[in-house]
């Protein structure tokens, strides 16, 4: 039997050991008056509601204003010509695809034009006041165009047609292969460093991985026309070189101009003295230097030769 | 004193050699022309400059457009713009599309004159059936030319 002062023993208690003791009333009235009291509003997070509805509120307009005020891409007016082009503009970034029996034309900013003819993808890339440019994936357009030289440009997969004052057409196949033809003005057509120069009434080959080929006239001989392929594209070596100079005609120093700056150096003489044959040296162009490729010769020389194309 | 007047004398006939030769006109194609700033060369059909002027920047160059169009004999002025080279002018397109047409060139060069009467196809000038005169043209050379052009096309 335990004594009532005697102290538990230490370890696990077991049901009934503990004494039953009366909480004091204080603590009852407290509890009641908790339990009576109404909820107080919650500040803090209807406070922070509050923000986030509001923030987003602002998050929305910000992006609404963003929105309606944002500088719009650059486009051009497209027209439809013949069939059934669907678009009347083309933002830069945008591609026009014309199907076999559609034509469009592009109003380029206010410096010309380009017709788009069947068959053709094109993309505008730039259209700002310092470059207007399009890459012309297959098909072909027409371009006119009457801008300060080197702001309206053509990509396509073999070069880079750059109007110098110009209208012209150009073309390109499904391989890349394509061919330009200028009536007016002038373009250069440029590809990794590698540059034709092709005036009104010539035209210029290119083809990827060689780029452009060397111009020429429209009524060249035709003879000339198959050994200068031959000599861009085919490795066509010293035969197609012989061929060429033999039916080189005065007008045609327009190609042999564009050869010498591509012949092995062994070869330059013969090119050389083949243009001489065809139209002298003009005073102020030095033969040492025109074989030595000194570029401000050989810009003389061109224009010197080019009255006679 | 003997070497001075040889070399006056050789001067003198180095003169007369380069002066000597006849006044004429020669055309080309607009891209040998440097031209100066707001005249596009892209407007121009062809170029021409003077030959053998003593005084290339007195020389004078004037150019009209005749042709047939539909039957019916056309005349039409032509504008010439002047290169940054003396002597040297774009010949301004200023002719219809339609038709036959040939430019009529005319230079001055003190007292000389020369032309040239120049056929324009569809992919510009032709220069191998171009006619050069030491002279000015008569209308009947300007007829015979534009003739021929208009018969080759009919």
């Amino acid at each position: 039997m335990k004594m009532p002062d005697e102290k538990p023993p230490l370890g696990p208690i077991e049901p009934g050991q503990l004494p039953l003791v009366k909480a004091p009333d204080t603590i009852w009235r407290s509890i009641e008056a908790a339990l009576d009291k109404k909820p107080e509003p919650r500040r803090t997070s209807l406070f922070a509601a509050w923000q986030w509805a509001a923030a987003s509120v602002l998050v929305i307009g910000a992006v609404g204003a963003w929105y309606a005020t944002r500088p719009e891409l650059p486009s051009w007016q497209v027209s439809r010509l013949e069939g059934s082009a669907a678009v009347d503009k083309i933002k830069v970034g945008e591609w026009l695809q014309t199907d076999g029996n559609s034509r469009a034309r592009i109003t380029v900013g206010d410096i010309g034009v380009v017709d788009v003819e069947p068959n053709t993808r094109i993309r505008l890339v730039a259209a700002s006041p310092s470059e207007h440019r399009l890459t012309l994936a297959r098909g072909e357009i027409s371009a006119t165009v009457s801008a300060p030289p080197r702001l309206f440009l053509v990509d396509t997969p073999a070069s880079t047609a750059v109007d110098l004052g110009c209208a012209y057409k150009i073309k390109t196949d499904q391989s890349g292969d394509g061919i330009l033809r200028v009536t007016s003005g002038w373009v250069s057509l440029e590809w990794k460093g590698r540059e034709s120069l092709v005036p009104a009434g010539a035209n210029c080959r290119t083809r990827p991985g060689t780029g452009p080929g060397t111009p020429y006239f429209d009524d060249a001989p035709e003879a000339l026309q198959q050994a200068l392929s031959a000599f861009d594209f085919g490795k066509g070596g010293e035969e197609s070189l012989g061929t060429v100079l033999a039916q080189a005609r005065v007008r045609d120093t327009l190609s042999l101009w564009h050869v010498l700056s591509r012949v092995e150096p062994r070869d330059r003489v013969r090119v050389v003295d083949r243009m001489v044959d065809l139209v002298p040296l003009p005073a102020g162009v030095a033969r040492d230097k025109a074989l030595q490729l000194d570029p401000a010769t050989l810009k003389s020389w061109r224009e010197e030769l080019a009255w006679k194309w | 004193m003997e070497m001075v007047k040889i070399t006056l004398f050789a001067l003198a006939l180095a003169a007369v050699s380069a002066y000597g030769k006849d006044f004429s006109l020669t055309i080309g194609n607009p891209v040998a022309l440097a031209l100066p700033d707001g005249v596009k060369k892209k407007d121009a059909g062809m170029a021409v400059r003077v030959e053998n002027c003593a005084d290339v920047a007195k020389a004078q160059v004037t150019a009209t457009a005749e042709g047939i169009v539909n039957g019916a004999r056309r005349s039409v002025p032509v504008r010439l713009f002047a290169a940054t080279t003396p002597g040297a002018f774009a010949v301004s397109r200023d002719w219809p599309w339609e038709g036959a047409w040939v430019v009529y060139l005319t230079g001055h060069c003190g007292a000389s004159t020369a032309s040239a009467v120049v056929p324009f196809g569809p992919n510009g000038f032709l220069r191998e059936s171009s006619k050069f005169f030491p002279r000015a043209a008569t209308a009947a050379e300007v007829e015979a030319v534009l003739k021929t052009l208009s018969g080759g096309a009919q």
